[in-house]
């Protein structure tokens, strides 16, 4: 699908919200763009590593979020305007960081795009409020509720970083970053990529200066309120005494259950979440008698708002999470009963009893939970360190398409944490257990977080677990992103390829490299490894299939096809159930028979690890593949 | 006026580049477009329904679409038209479902059957004043040599039926920008569906 993302200025197109961030970058002039893929953020640098060289800016995927903030950073301390994209998890990463960056500046306009996640669309951990991270960095955050405002707000905020000096937070959520909107184009900027690092006492963040620094930070967040509370927060006037704040996609919901409702009450959106303006906040509930708070997550600007009320009109009733919830995401069903509360108004919907009806007609339905796609290396790696340790060793996970094994009928991960975490958890469970236990990590998130763990557990432990890289040679869970082991960079030039081999044998590991998609290699190899004692790291290698497909097509070469013999497949759908290919799908069942299964030739991508894993003669090459 | 479209079917089956397309027709003729696509773990075989919501620019702001509420319900798979019931309601919305059935693997490990025809409309006719469910892949296959082809064939069954108020030379455009590739089988695909919509040709069900 071709994106709309370059189209002429003047010009109003259909863009996600990610796209349109991409485009404010580009508006702005953007010369340094820094990132580690994280979901629902991914699609930004996914839209600027394609189109970086023809606009002229520097793109990079680092190797993690935090050493992405600091490329950002260094590029803007000298002077270029420059971005950095992570999710909500990606600036816990970064954190280290940001909060001294905040105290010395910037110089060239620098803005850290953050999305949250509510409802967990794309990650599994927990529902972070980042908007916590604004209040303890004192960094200023914007927050745009729609594509359109996602242009304009980025645009915005690379000038207010310059002018004050300071890095800024844009934060999105799912339903921001993902929506879609019309558009209106300005025009892209021709991007400054040279810049000059000047030597000054201003990055000598060290006591006394330091307390300097933290005072005047808080003159610069005074002046950002000051002069643009006005700007990115705004009012709408309305009849009555009761009024709503609403903020992010939220004020959307808001506008929309007002024209539904009919209701012509005042609103207020909130842009500039911090900080949060007094002044602005005080004009709105001032002589009101109710407010209704709509924000998704934790109640900050209620809390907040609760604060100015004490002074400024302390009997308003102040509603939100008291009617509320501070978990999931906030729909206009979720929201529509609270507006008729308020409101005494009725929409004539009862989504109770409708929801009961849906229950009813979703009975037994067969679940559509997400699973390996057909060809999937990790499949094959899993079943054969099945084969070995059984189902009573621990398998600790780790964050990538892996987590996808935590489902029946693998049960190959039984926690996940955060990027590297399989190792640090790992290590500690068999300091104090002699569990079998068996930590696996994936390429990209080998070279983002696994190696400081790495080192400790050649440090620390004599008889380390058995480490598994789960190798598909690509960061595959965000868009088939390159990473240190692929051997090309964002911007697709081609580099030196660390071989995870090698970083783990210099870290002192007895390495083996097993063919991701030979059963019978990697579990011989698993034994063998079963026994070791010691650092010992399994790579198992396999291309991502998709990443082959695509290569595959690109070079007309036709990927092979299985077929079943129905005749010699004997207890066919244990294996079905037990090696679960979502291309070997059951046919019919026979009456009183066993249920028959056919490889879809659609679905197959000619991985060829069932014909290794069914009985044998049960599957066989097909045909050549014409697609 | 608004107009409320949910997109749904399987990851793979071109369900967001179908929601993509959809909003550029619209935005082409000159609506206010806004819409949000759900995708994340769920990509891997999972559901990915698309929102599509246009109107003027003063009616139409939330991204997605209120439950009961859908005008119109494009399904790519019968087991999500099932699941997009949510979304749907007995007073306003229209399905067109493609009969293409895609067993979920959890269905055979849990050893649940897929439902049949009669009982994915059966399931559907509470939450709908129109059901229409024919094999548009199969159709897709045949007249184009592959299934996706359905998706368009389903997109045009809903303008040539008058389920869609776009207009046919703004889809035609937004085909052209959306699927360069393979343009011209897909304008085909499209007039097809719009002539099954306008019953002058046979839909196979």
């Amino acid at each position: 699908m071709e994106s709309e993302v370059l189209e002429k200025s003047g010009k109003t197109v259909v863009l996600l919200g990610n796209e349109a961030i991409a485009r404010g970058a580009m508006e702005a002039g953007v010369g340094v763009v820094a990132a580690y893929p994280g979901t629902p953020s991914s699609e930004v640098p996914v839209t600027m590593a394609g189109i970086a060289k023809k606009i002229g800016f520097y793109f990079e995927y680092s190797s993690n979020e935090k050493v992405a903030f600091e490329t950002a950073a260094g590029a803007a301390w000298s002077g270029v305007r420059a971005l950095t994209t992570v999710k909500h998890f990606g600036l816990n990463v970064a954190a280290d960081s940001v909060s001294p960056v905040a105290y010395v500046g910037v110089k060239g306009g620098f803005v850290i795009m953050v999305a949250d996640d509510p409802n967990g669309w794309s990650s599994a951990q927990s529902e972070q409020d980042t908007r916590y991270y604004a209040r303890m960095f004192k960094i200023p955050m914007f927050e745009p509720s729609n594509p359109q405002e996602c242009l304009d707000f980025t645009k915005k905020c690379f000038d207010i970083s310059e002018e004050f000096e300071m890095p800024v937070f844009l934060r999105t959520t799912t339903k921001v970053s993902h929506s879609i909107g019309s558009v209106k184009l300005g025009k892209i900027k021709s991007p400054n990529r040279r810049g000059h690092f000047e030597k000054s006492d201003r990055y000598y963040n060290l006591r006394p200066k330091l307390q300097e620094m933290h005072q005047a930070i808080d003159k610069k967040l005074d002046g950002i309120c000051k002069k643009y509370s006005k700007v990115f927060n705004t009012i709408e006037a309305g009849k009555g005494n009761i009024g709503i704040i609403a903020s992010g996609v939220s004020y959307g919901y808001a506008k929309e259950l007002m024209h539904v409702l009919n209701l012509k009450v005042p609103l207020a959106k909130v842009g500039l979440s911090f900080p949060l303006s007094t002044e602005f906040i005080s004009k709105f509930i001032k002589g009101k008698k109710e407010v209704l708070i709509l924000e998704e997550l934790e109640s900050v600007l209620e809390s907040e708002i609760n604060a100015i009320a004490k002074n400024v009109n302390p009997k308003i009733i102040v509603h939100g999470k008291d009617i509320l919830p501070n978990y999931g995401e906030y729909t206009l069903e979720l929201l529509a009963p609270a507006f008729e509360k308020i409101f005494k108004k009725k929409l004539g919907i009862n989504f109770k009893k409708q929801q009961k009806m849906v229950k009813k007609v979703d009975e037994n339905l067969p679940p559509r939970k997400p699973v390996f796609c057909p060809g999937c290396p990790h499949r094959s790696t899993f079943y054969a360190v099945k084969q070995v340790y059984g189902d009573n060793a621990i398998y600790a996970g780790d964050v990538g398409c892996y987590v996808l094994g935590i489902f029946e009928p693998y049960k190959t991960i039984d926690f996940m944490i955060s990027m590297g975490a399989s190792l640090g958890l790992a290590h500690g469970i068999s300091r104090v257990s002699a569990q079998d236990i068996v930590a696996f990590i994936g390429d990209s998130t080998f070279f983002h977080a696994g190696l400081p763990a790495l080192a400790n557990l050649k440090f620390n432990d004599g008889t380390s677990p058995l480490i598994v890289v789960l190798d598909n040679s690509v960061t595959a869970m965000t868009g088939h992103q390159p990473h240190p082991g692929t051997g090309r960079t964002g911007m697709g030039d081609i580099t030196e390829k660390i071989k995870i081999e090698d970083v783990a044998k210099a870290m002192g590991a007895e390495v083996r490299v097993a063919n991701a998609f030979n059963q019978k290699q990697l579990i011989e190899t698993i034994k063998e490894m079963r026994k070791m004692k010691g650092l010992r790291v399994l790579v198992s290698r396999g291309e991502c299939r998709l990443v082959t497909k695509r290569k595959f097509e690109k070079q007309g070469i036709p990927l092979p096809v299985f077929e079943i013999d129905p005749e010699k497949c004997v207890d066919c759908e244990k294996y079905a159930n037990t090696f679960a290919c979502p291309a070997i799908t059951k046919v019919k069942d026979t009456k009183g028979g066993e249920p028959k299964y056919e490889i879809d030739p659609d679905l197959c991508l000619g991985c060829g690890v069932c014909m290794q894993v069914y009985p044998k003669g049960a599957i066989r090459v097909k045909k050549v593949n014409k697609k | 006026m608004s107009f409320s479209v949910m997109l749904t079917g399987v990851g793979g089956e071109g369900v967001l580049t179908t929601g993509v397309l959809l909003a550029r027709a619209a935005n082409l003729d000159n609506y206010y477009v806004r819409g949000v696509q759900l995708h994340g773990l769920a990509q891997r075989g999972g559901t990915i329904p698309t929102f599509v919501r246009f109107g003027k620019e003063n009616e139409v702001y939330s991204p997605a679409i209120m439950q009961t509420d859908a005008d119109l319900i494009l399904a790519f798979e019968p087991l999500e038209a099932i699941r997009a019931t949510y979304y749907a309601s007995k007073k306003k919305t229209t399905f067109v479902i493609n009969d293409s059935p895609y067993m979920p693997i959890y269905g055979n490990l849990m050893k649940l059957s897929y439902p049949t025809k009669k009982e994915v409309l059966k399931r559907i006719s509470p939450f709908s004043r129109d059901v229409f469910m024919f094999k548009a892949s199969e159709m897709g296959e045949k007249q184009f040599g592959k299934t996706l082809f359905g998706n368009i064939i389903i997109l045009g069954f809903a303008v040539g039926h008058g389920l869609l108020p776009l207009s046919k030379e703004a889809i035609r455009k937004a085909i052209k920008a959306t699927v360069p590739r393979s343009v011209d089988l897909n304008l085909k695909a499209f007039e097809s569906g719009i002539k099954y919509g306008k019953g002058i040709e046979k839909i196979i069900d």
